[in-house]
């Protein structure tokens, strides 16, 4: 009885103490996108570098999640790996990084080439064969992205189609797994982040990517603006921030974290000079 | 020949189930064990997790787990033994709550993610914390521990309460030293599936203990776990493969380290109940 006695204090005095001790602190509390959070993550412990006292908390739970939680003010800041959209003016984005978009296939398909009007059709059922659109005989396994996904939003608003159209075989959450997915299976078609498809490619995963409208899908036409399928990456606050959270998003905006944006395969936009 | 058929199938199962057990553990140890190295254990994470270790996720994913160890212990012992001693045996009270733990055990573990972060996270203003990840922890175990030492309790064969009852022992005295000691089986299998499917646990956390991979300083502190920094390197970062094979050898190891725990430890208690009371 002792024992749990002197343990049962022991506990009080550590929350006491901890809750002290953070309470100098400023902190910053940054949710959504699973896309942007790894980035934001990296950028996050930068900052706190060069802000003693200051600590920049992320945490994930997808796009929408970070437009909402910014609008009531759960977080700091919210995260997006898409624009925003015309019920969500209320908030302001400020755009950190972007990324495109790229239709992978297995390494061993010999298509080269589809047409929007063919991969719409691919992906609604129409076409269930690879012979119809100049590939093998076998059929066609659509890999699509689960609800909630940027990803997936993009894609449909591109090609102009709704999720229930879509007839998919596998449903996939992140751009890793649809890499492995589709590395896996001779017959597959699915859609993942450039720059992710890029790494694992020259990694030696079995996939390659489909240039859209002849323009190749390299992280450079993305930089470039040039490339269709692509997203912006955006740090979303409410009103006007907070002068802490208005200082992160300067930093996360600046050429000093371009090396970041870069390492997490993105595209920086950082305003060169 | 149905019999050498029979026999056929049962050693087929038995090779079957332990062969994919073994291939998954020897996939973890060969891709996992290049990247594997003490530094990989203490350092703080690098580069998304790429580089760097998984030291303060480590102390995080212990944090968490003792706080739901340390709730759900005590709650779950004193229900369970409520549920086999202290009910009337086939009463209406009983038969619900059994009931209703039988669901809860069966609810996906995202459910209690959403009523963690909903309930602990936003209601009880815990924010993202060990705190919160570890309560909602907590209420998942819970349910399949009681379940698991009452069928211990209940097992017991009556002749030892009455033979409590005739030495005159107190009903507390007959649970504690007598009942408890001899459901121990039952109570360590109740411990071990809870301690495996807290630690395992990714959904139930990231919404509640959170994604922050920074050594926390208190139980108010976001911490990430392990399995839900194995699911961000393996989904979320690209070239993260190597860091979450290595961090998935780490987590087996750590749940075979905590089972032998709690095996030792139960046997030293019941030891000392049964020969030194």
């Amino acid at each position: 009885m002792k024992k749990f006695k002197i343990l049962l204090t022991t506990l009080i005095c550590m929350m006491l103490f901890s809750q002290s001790s953070y309470a100098g602190s400023e902190r910053l509390i940054l949710t959504g996108s699973s896309t942007v959070a790894p980035l934001a993550l990296e950028i996050g412990k930068r900052f706190e570098q060069l802000h003693a006292g200051v600590r920049v908390d992320v945490q994930t739970g997808g796009s929408t999640r970070g437009v909402l939680d910014a609008r009531s003010g759960t977080a700091d800041i919210g995260m997006a790996s898409r624009a925003l959209k015309g019920t969500e003016q209320d908030l302001t984005s400020h755009l950190i990084g972007m990324d495109g978009i790229s239709i992978i296939l297995h390494r061993n398909n010999p298509v080269k080439m589809l047409s929007n009007a063919q991969i719409i059709a691919i992906f609604t059922g129409k076409i269930r064969n690879w012979q119809q659109v100049g590939g093998e005989n076998r059929s066609i396994t659509v890999v699509n992205k689960a609800e909630g996904h940027s990803t997936l939003e993009l894609f449909l608003h591109h090609f102009s189609l709704k999720n229930s159209q879509i007839k998919a075989d596998v449903i996939i959450g992140d751009n890793q797994q649809g890499i492995k997915t589709v590395a896996g299976n001779p017959n597959a078609i699915g859609y993942v982040s450039i720059g992710t498809a890029e790494y694992e490619e020259a990694q030696g995963t079995a996939i390659k990517r489909l240039p859209m409208a002849g323009i190749a899908p390299t992280t450079e036409q993305v930089r470039l603006g040039k490339f269709p399928l692509s997203r912006p990456l955006n740090l979303i606050t409410k009103g006007k921030p907070s002068s802490l959270a208005q200082s992160f998003i300067d930093f996360a905006r600046s050429p000093a974290v371009r090396d970041l944006v870069e390492a997490q395969f993105f595209v920086a936009v950082a305003s060169q000079h | 020949m149905p019999e050498r058929m029979f026999t056929l199938l049962i050693w087929g199962a038995a090779l079957l189930v332990t062969g994919a057990l073994l291939w998954l553990l020897a996939d973890t140890v060969l891709q996992g064990v290049a990247h594997l190295s003490w530094a990989f254990i203490v350092d703080a994470p690098e580069h998304a997790g790429r580089d760097g270790g998984i030291g303060p996720i480590l102390v995080s994913t212990l944090c968490i787990l003792g706080v739901a160890l340390l709730v759900s212990l005590p709650l779950g012992l004193g229900a369970a033994i409520w549920l086999a001693e202290f009910s009337r045996q086939g009463g209406f009270l009983g038969q619900i709550i059994r009931l209703s733990l039988d669901v809860l055990a069966g609810v996906p573990s995202i459910v209690y993610g959403l009523f963690g972060n909903a309930f602990f996270s936003l209601f009880l203003g815990f924010g993202f914390s060990i705190l919160s990840g570890g309560l909602t922890l907590a209420c998942m175990i819970i349910p399949v521990f009681i379940r698991s030492c009452e069928a211990g309790l209940s097992a017991i064969d009556h002749g030892w309460r009455h033979g409590a009852l005739a030495l005159g022992m107190s009903r507390s005295t007959a649970v504690w030293y007598i009942l408890l000691p001899a459901a121990a089986p039952a109570i360590i299998a109740g411990l071990m599936l809870g301690i495996g499917r807290a630690t395992a646990e990714t959904a139930a956390l990231i919404f509640t203990s959170g994604y922050v991979d920074r050594m926390p300083e208190s139980w108010m502190d976001s911490g990430r776990a392990l399995a839900v920094h194995i699911y961000d390197l393996s989904m979320n970062v690209t070239g993260g493969n190597a860091a979450a094979y290595a961090s998935a050898l780490v987590l087996v190891t750590l749940i075979v380290l905590l089972n032998v725990l709690a095996q030792a430890m139960t046997d030293r208690w019941v030891k000392r109940r049964i020969f030194s009371a």
